[in-house]
């Protein structure tokens, strides 16, 4: 430390205040300065409690330090040694000291390093046999510190995997709690006493059927904590009432008339499985079975109890689970609930088998959509709410009485029709649409000669529909197209409408259509005839839809036409009728007869030019795929070349 | 509901009620009406009790129609009327200490009613504790609800099967204030029938008549 240039070291005592702000023009301001128990509490914050005290201290440093700190004692818990100030820069001498030392150390260690002149670093030789430990004790030791580095991990790993396995168990095994939880989300549920009890009935939708429609939830506990918990565990069960179990549809099927009554009312095969959503639960699908049931028997009870009030002409019959009534004469209705509890197997034969897609879907799903609207209608603004005197009904009839309707206005607010009314109205609509398909399907098929088209329509109410036939000739579809009738098919009459204006009703008797489109066809013929005499050019004489000649057709008119070839000196007569088919004559120009009665009177040569006798012509042996051609094939034959 | 018009028809000599009522029917028949089911008609008297005075007692007479089925008709005579609910006869029964049914009393009308065209007739046999007292006829123009617009025509109608009998235009559409032009009420229905069941009470009973 002596010897070299001396250090000089200026030391300023730190800055009393903090300067808290330089203002603009230069003037500092200071931080008012820390009050006694600040200053302490500043200083000890800085203090190094993990170092030691200073060591070599002397003893009476020590003791008036201790007597320094006893009085100091009110202000500091008794945790800090102050040091007394007998010089305050005592201890700035010292730690520079200390620093300085170092510095030099660090030097001389550095220049050593460095230059290599007078000292040089040497590795410290390592003594085997001073410094060798057993290497049994190596191992041992590396033994213990692998173990004990192993057993932390292994801690550690063992609580991630209880964790994991925790987690699995808890999906798998999920709180009854929680299951209530997704219940209550979709069911109705309420608390009385002790037991939790649910709603499955449409009473909230609007239902007045009297059933209860409770469910009781009960929890699981037949669970084997040995076994693997299964896979549809589920720690809720619901229990329905016994008269809602298994599944139930209501099946409306037409039939032929059966000839017996003897086997009404057995009870129908079932048939459906129900479909298992996959997610959903085992009480979702008991109560959504059991809620099916209960609607399928508020129909059928509406239904039957409809049969047995309303009056109608042919009596419904009601039989155990069936209900039977007469849309058309020969033609049975029935509307049966069938309700298997998926139990028993028995009951399986079945007369309905030979007839396996007999069952009407629409008018099963008519029903059920029916019975919901009139669910909605008890709960629509217009019925409730309703004063407590007033019946139940629609709020225009409570001032019926006030205002002193009479029985018209009363009927026009009332519900007229039933669901019974309603269902088999829709059943004879369907049925009458599916037979006046069959017919015009079947003239179509089995004629050939005029071609029926039918154009059905996308857009059909329940009670009607239509379809547009079109009477053509294959060939010539835009030359004859004058037969165009459209069906208006209604619950029990088909409304026909021609393109020329005319309506005409027809009764739900399939031979009735069946009659007019045949006579509808022969008219075609004719009328194709006209049209074409048009485009060759011959003239047409005469024409008649209904002639009033020749032998009587027991369906419709026969139609008759004479045309007439261009130069006049042939002439063409048709006469087509529905049953007696078609008749067609040329009459030839007198000076071709080959027997010309001889008259006196006329014997000028001119008159050999006017027409004479006819002949008729062998259709059968003409050529020619269809009328139409045949026809053209013939005016071309008479009209000679130019 | 359109313009009604109520009258009685007097029995004819050496007939009884029944026979007058069923020349009616025959005479209507020819006409070409249709027999479209039957009607009624009653009327009830209460009398107002708790009058401090000697004075008579107002009369409230609660009348049914078939034609209204739901309602129910409270009138005093010559007074005001008011058209309510069914449920006004079981509130006539809470009033029983104000107003007291006055049970001999109770007048009806039944008979057929007949539909033609636009008109629907309703003959029937008055009858008071069940003994027929007189008939009354009920002609009613649907198409109209003005009477000064329709008299004339429902005045044709009724002379072609009633003859020397038909009544003249009611005294309900001329006494009211605004005149003929103010479309009809039920209340003058009930009214017309209201004079014609009292003319029928102050009537002596007929002879013979008996119990039908």
């Amino acid at each position: 430390m002596s010897g070299a240039p001396a250090v000089r070291v200026s030391i300023e005592s730190s800055c009393e205040r903090q300067v808290q702000e330089v203002s603009l023009d230069g003037l500092e301001t200071y931080a008012p300065p820390l009050s006694m128990s600040q200053n302490l509490a500043k200083l000890a914050q800085r203090i190094d409690f993990g170092q030691s005290s200073d060591e070599d201290e002397d003893g009476p440093e020590r003791d008036s330090r201790e007597q320094w700190s006893k009085p100091e004692a009110e202000e500091d818990e008794g945790m800090v040694k102050f040091q007394p100030s007998l010089w305050p820069w005592d201890s700035v001498r010292n730690n520079l000291r200390s620093s300085l030392t170092e510095m030099c150390v660090l030097h001389d260690v550095l220049s050593v390093l460095k230059d290599k002149k007078y000292m040089t670093l040497d590795p410290v030789s390592q003594d085997p046999s001073v410094g060798k430990t057993p290497q049994v004790f190596q191992l041992l030791s590396k033994k213990k510190s692998l173990a004990t580095a192993a057993q932390l991990l292994l801690r550690g790993a063992e609580k991630l995997t209880k964790s994991v396995v925790e987690n699995q168990e808890q999906r798998r095994q999920r709180d009854f709690n929680s299951e209530l939880l997704r219940l209550r989300s979709q069911w109705k549920l309420r608390k009385v006493g002790d037991k939790i009890l649910g709603d499955l009935s449409y009473r909230s939708a609007g239902s007045m059927f009297p059933h209860h429609g409770t469910f009781e939830v009960i929890k699981n506990t037949d669970l084997d904590l040995d076994k693997k918990i299964p896979d549809d565990y589920c720690p809720l069960n619901v229990q329905i009432p016994s008269e809602l179990e298994g599944s139930a549809y209501i099946k409306v099927s037409i039939q032929k008339q059966s000839p017996d009554i003897g086997d009404l009312g057995t009870v129908n095969l079932f048939r459906r499985q129900a479909k298992a959503k996959p997610g959903s639960q085992m009480w979702h699908l008991k109560l959504e079975a059991a809620q099916n049931v209960l609607l399928c028997k508020e129909i059928f009870a509406q239904l039957s109890r409809e049969a047995v009030q309303i009056k109608s002409q042919i009596p419904h019959i009601v039989v155990k689970n069936q209900i039977i009534s007469q849309p058309f004469p020969g033609l049975q209705l029935s509307i049966s609930l069938c309700h298997s509890t998926g139990e028993k197997k028995n009951q399986r034969a079945s007369p309905d088998k030979s007839k396996p897609d007999d069952h009407l879907y629409v008018l099963e799903h008519n029903l059920h959509q029916l019975i919901r609207e009139f669910h909605k209608q008890t709960l629509s603004s217009v019925v409730m709410p309703h004063p407590a005197s007033a019946p139940f009904s629609h709020k225009r009839l409570r001032m019926a009485g006030p205002m002193a309707y009479d029985k018209a206005e009363i009927s026009s607010l009332q519900q007229s029709e039933g669901l019974l009314e309603k269902i088999i109205k829709q059943a004879k609509h369907i049925f009458l649409r599916s037979r006046t398909a069959r017919t015009i399907d079947s003239l179509a098929s089995r004629i050939e000669d005029p071609q029926i088209q039918a154009h059905w329509s996308n857009i059909n109410d329940v009670y009607e529909s239509s379809v547009k036939v079109l009477i053509t000739s294959q060939g010539y579809e835009q030359i004859c197209k004058s037969i165009q009738l459209q069906l208006n098919i209604g619950v029990e009459q088909i409304r026909v409408v021609h393109r020329d204006g005319r309506v005409i009703t027809l009764s739900h008797q399939e031979q009735e259509l069946q009659d007019f489109l045949l006579s509808q066809m022969s008219q075609h013929q004719v009328h194709a005839v006209q049209q074409l005499a048009k485009v060759m050019g011959w003239h047409v004489l005469s024409f008649s839809n209904h002639v009033g000649l020749g032998p009587i057709e027991s369906i419709g008119n026969a139609s008759a036409i004479t045309v007439a070839s261009p130069n006049g000196e042939y002439a063409i007569s048709v006469r087509n009728g529905p049953e007696s088919g078609c008749k067609v004559l040329v009459q030839f120009p007198r000076s071709q007869a080959k027997e010309l009665p001889k008259s006196d009177v006329v014997q000028d040569g001119k008159w050999t030019h006017l027409r004479g006798p006819y002949k008729e012509v062998h259709w059968g042996r003409m050529e020619g795929r269809n009328f139409v051609y045949k026809m053209e094939l013939l005016m071309a034959a008479l009209t000679p070349c130019p | 509901m359109g313009v009604t018009c109520v009258c009685q028809v007097p029995v004819s000599e050496g007939k009884s009620v029944q026979q007058t009522v069923d020349i009616l029917h025959k005479k209507l028949e020819q006409l070409g009406a249709v027999k479209q089911g039957n009607f009624w008609v009653d009327c009830e008297t209460y009398h107002a009790t708790g009058n401090a005075t000697g004075q008579p007692s107002k009369l409230l007479y609660v009348m049914h129609n078939s034609e209204t089925p739901l309602s129910c008709m409270a009138l005093f005579e010559g007074g005001p009327g008011l058209s309510a609910d069914a449920n006004f006869d079981v509130l006539m029964v809470k009033l029983k200490s104000h107003f007291q049914n006055a049970k001999g009393h109770k007048v009806e009308s039944r008979g057929v009613r007949y539909r033609y065209c636009d008109f629907l007739v309703k003959i029937g046999t008055v009858a008071m504790s069940s003994s027929a007292r007189g008939i009354s006829v009920e002609v009613e123009y649907c198409a109209c609800v003005i009477p000064g617009d329709c008299w004339n025509l429902m005045k044709e109608f009724m002379q072609s099967f009633l003859g020397s009998n038909t009544p003249e235009l009611p005294t309900v559409f001329t006494s009211k204030a605004e005149g003929l032009s103010v479309p009809v009420d039920c209340m003058d229905t009930m009214s017309q029938y209201l004079e014609l069941f009292g003319r029928v009470r102050k009537q002596q009973v007929l002879p013979g008549s008996g119990v039908r």
